[in-house]
């Protein structure tokens, strides 16, 4: 055995090459990963239950961008539905006949276009599915589909129909197929119009009034260059009785909140299953991991540590743990996003910072949540327990 | 060495306090860093309290090796418990002098100064060692050296200069289960120094080390206590470790006794009093601690040292 002195009070020597360390042990992280299976395990469970939460908020989140794409992507800078209407998703809004020319007389207002709006069924050679029925001015354009992605603009007994919609029910151009139970033409295809829940079809207005009725159910504004939508709105809701006027933004802001309104019980029991097992997961696996080092913490106690300091330890598994699993979570659900759309194109999968961030916050309360127990056993270990012989 | 003292009043073979109030003094002609007064420790209450420890007086001196022997049950590991801060005594005064000179009543300090009290004033080395697994022989003295107040850099030079003397400097990166019984007990011990602390409290830290390395650690914790005048107060069955201490004293019931007549049966190498089971070998009497243990040396008296 080496026999070198050192005396108790001598300063050390000057510090060696290499990675200087600072601040104290990372005791936690040592802990946590000790056991590299066990961390593992754990890890990807919590990332499991963080996916499910991320992939329901996607899902959800994405057939909210789908129902509200046609407002999102109108040229249209205000919309002017009847009084009291502020959506289009659950409504009926019905505005007089001489709407459209009032809104465009109004200062500010480049072009004022009528649509007639309806909610119905879709059906073809494959199945049938719920669709919102738009009825426009082909000559004009205004109020009708972004874009084509295939064939024309349709005339009388004709539509427009989404792809993926179109795919899904066995339509191809030239064929016939019924909207409400009239049958029409399908001459052109669109995109973007289809959530997992229905999609749409565009018809001329003769033809909306064919098939439903003659009406007009919203008046879609754009606006002369540099005019203020909010100047313009206030005009139009002096200029014209009965309406209620929103910019493209509160139009969809609007939309998007009613869906979300509909989804919420549902969407937040889901999130909370998702918690709630990563609640047991985190829960089992610091209890376990704790158990397992209890002697551990008894060592660190006896040789001067406090409870805070050990619960710092604690804290950081918890910590890292949820960050971990946040991170494999987030890729796995980005890879999704990606790839179940190929497989199934009228599910979107929209995975924002915003979600990601709450969902790894909130896995981090539920992670400390699942830490008390542990931490409990800690403030109660007694330091003595450590001179017990355990191996 | 090996200057096996008496202790106080106590006759051999004979239960009773040490020497009513007189304590158990130091060795060492030093000033005493431990002083024990009247401890007492009492399990349960009523008809079924248990002395584990009772009315223990005991001085223990700046660079002494004191070696506190019994049989299990005997109350040293109490005792050790106590006298470290980790064990509320039910009666008696510990009073501990720091670093800086100033005593400290461990049995009277408030509950929530006594981990600052351990981490500044012992170091602790266990029987099995107890380093924690998850860390590298220099984490595991630098965790000590943080909980003392020493962070960075200074905590992992502190380390490695404490590897270094205890001839590990080439297992600083080594986990425990990578480290053999006897470099994990010398890493211990380097963790019990990591804040240089001026008492060094072992319990049966020879236990799990086969003759070799349980005498290598024997001379390092007496080079401990000569080198860097630190009080080393050792609790073992361990025979060999009565080489390095200044004194030994003899725990049996509670109390101290008096060992002076104590001599080591040569067939387990316990210490016996020089009462029971005995004969005559050699012009000189044998004393065991059971007739079985006398049997056997009858039988074969060349096999044995006595």
């Amino acid at each position: 055995m080496t026999t070198r002195s050192l005396h108790p009070t001598a300063a050390p020597p000057n510090p060696g090459r290499g990675v200087r360390p600072t601040g104290a042990v990372p005791v936690g992280r040592r802990f946590l990963f000790a056991d590299r299976r066990r961390a593992t395990l754990t890890v990807l469970g919590v990332a499991a239950s963080l996916l499910l939460v991320l992939v329901l908020d996607g899902i959800f989140a994405g057939a909210v961008d789908r129902v509200t794409y046609y407002i999102r992507t109108s040229p249209a800078d205000v919309f002017v539905s009847q009084a009291g209407v502020r959506t289009m998703h659950m409504s009926v809004s019905t505005l007089p006949a001489d709407a459209p020319d009032r809104v465009a007389e109004v200062p500010g207002v480049a072009w004022a276009a009528p649509i007639a709006f309806a909610s119905g069924s879709v059906a073809g050679p494959q199945g049938r599915q719920l669709t919102y029925l738009v009825g426009y001015d082909t000559r004009t354009g205004g109020g009708g589909p972004r874009a084509l992605v295939a064939g024309r603009l349709p005339g009388a007994g004709e539509a427009i129909l989404d792809e993926q919609a179109a795919d899904r029910l066995g339509i191809g151009l030239g064929d016939r197929f019924t909207v409400m139970g009239m049958p029409v033409r399908a001459v052109g295809f669109s995109t973007s119009g289809s959530s997992i829940t229905n999609t749409t079809v565009f018809v001329d207005l003769a033809e909306f009034a064919r098939i439903h009725d003659d009406r007009v159910s919203y008046v879609l504004a754009g606006l002369d260059a540099g005019a203020d939508p909010n100047t313009v709105a206030d005009r139009i809701r002096t200029g014209v009785d009965e309406v209620t006027v929103q910019s493209r933004e509160q139009f969809t802001e609007s939309e998007a909140r009613i869906v979300t309104d509909m989804s919420a019980d549902l969407l937040r029991l889901m999130s909370t299953i998702g918690l709630v097992i990563a609640l047991a997961v985190i829960a089992l696996g610091l209890m376990t991991a704790t158990l397992n080092r209890l002697r551990d913490f008894a060592v660190l106690k006896a040789l001067g540590a406090q409870t805070p300091r050990l619960a710092r330890a604690v804290a950081m598994q918890v910590l890292l743990t949820v960050v971990l699993a946040s991170a494999v979570a987030t890729t796995a659900a980005l890879a999704l996003a990606r790839l179940l759309p190929t497989a199934e194109p009228a599910v979107q999968i929209t995975i924002t910072a915003t979600a990601v961030a709450q969902t790894t916050a909130t896995a981090l309360l539920v992670g400390l949540i699942a830490a008390l127990w542990p931490l409990r056993r800690i403030a109660t270990l007694d330091a003595a327990t450590a001179f017990r012989e355990t191996r | 060495m090996n200057t096996t003292e008496n202790t106080s009043a106590a006759t051999a073979g004979t239960p009773g306090p040490a020497a009513g109030s007189q304590a158990v003094s130091a060795g060492h002609s030093r000033v005493p860093v431990l002083t024990v007064r009247g401890l007492t420790k009492t399990y349960g209450s009523g008809d079924t309290a248990v002395d584990a420890v009772r009315s223990v007086d005991l001085d223990v001196a700046s660079g002494e090796v004191l070696l506190v022997m019994g049989p299990s049950g005997s109350g040293k590991t109490t005792l050790l418990l106590m006298l470290g801060a980790l064990l509320r005594p039910t009666a008696g005064s510990i009073a501990v002098t720091g670093r800086d000179n100033r005593d400290v009543d461990i049995a009277a300090a408030p509950e929530k100064h006594l981990p600052a009290l351990r981490s500044h004033t012992f170091g602790f080395i266990f029987q099995d060692y107890a380093l924690l697994d998850a860390l590298t022989a220099t984490e595991n003295i630098a965790v000590a050296a943080n909980l003392a107040g020493t962070t960075g850099s200074a905590a992992h030079h502190r380390a490695t200069e404490l590897l270094d003397r205890v001839g590990l400097e080439h297992r600083a990166t080594a986990r425990p289960s990578q480290m053999s019984g006897g470099e994990q007990q010398r890493v211990a011990v380097a963790r019990a120094l990591s804040n240089d602390p001026p008492v060094l409290l072992a319990d049966e830290p020879t236990a799990n080390l086969d003759a070799s390395r349980g005498r290598d650690l024997a001379r390092l914790l007496r080079r401990l206590a000569d080198e860097d005048h630190r009080s080393v107060v050792i609790v073992s069955h361990d025979d060999r470790l009565r080489e390095i201490a200044d004194r030994v004293l003899w725990l049996e019931d509670g109390q101290f006794r008096q060992i002076a007549s104590m001599t080591i049966d040569p067939v387990c190498r316990m210490s016996v009093e020089r009462t029971g089971a005995h004969l005559e070998w050699h012009e000189q009497t044998i004393w065991f601690c059971s007739e079985g243990c006398k049997r056997e040396f009858a039988e074969n008296p060349d096999s044995f040292q006595p």
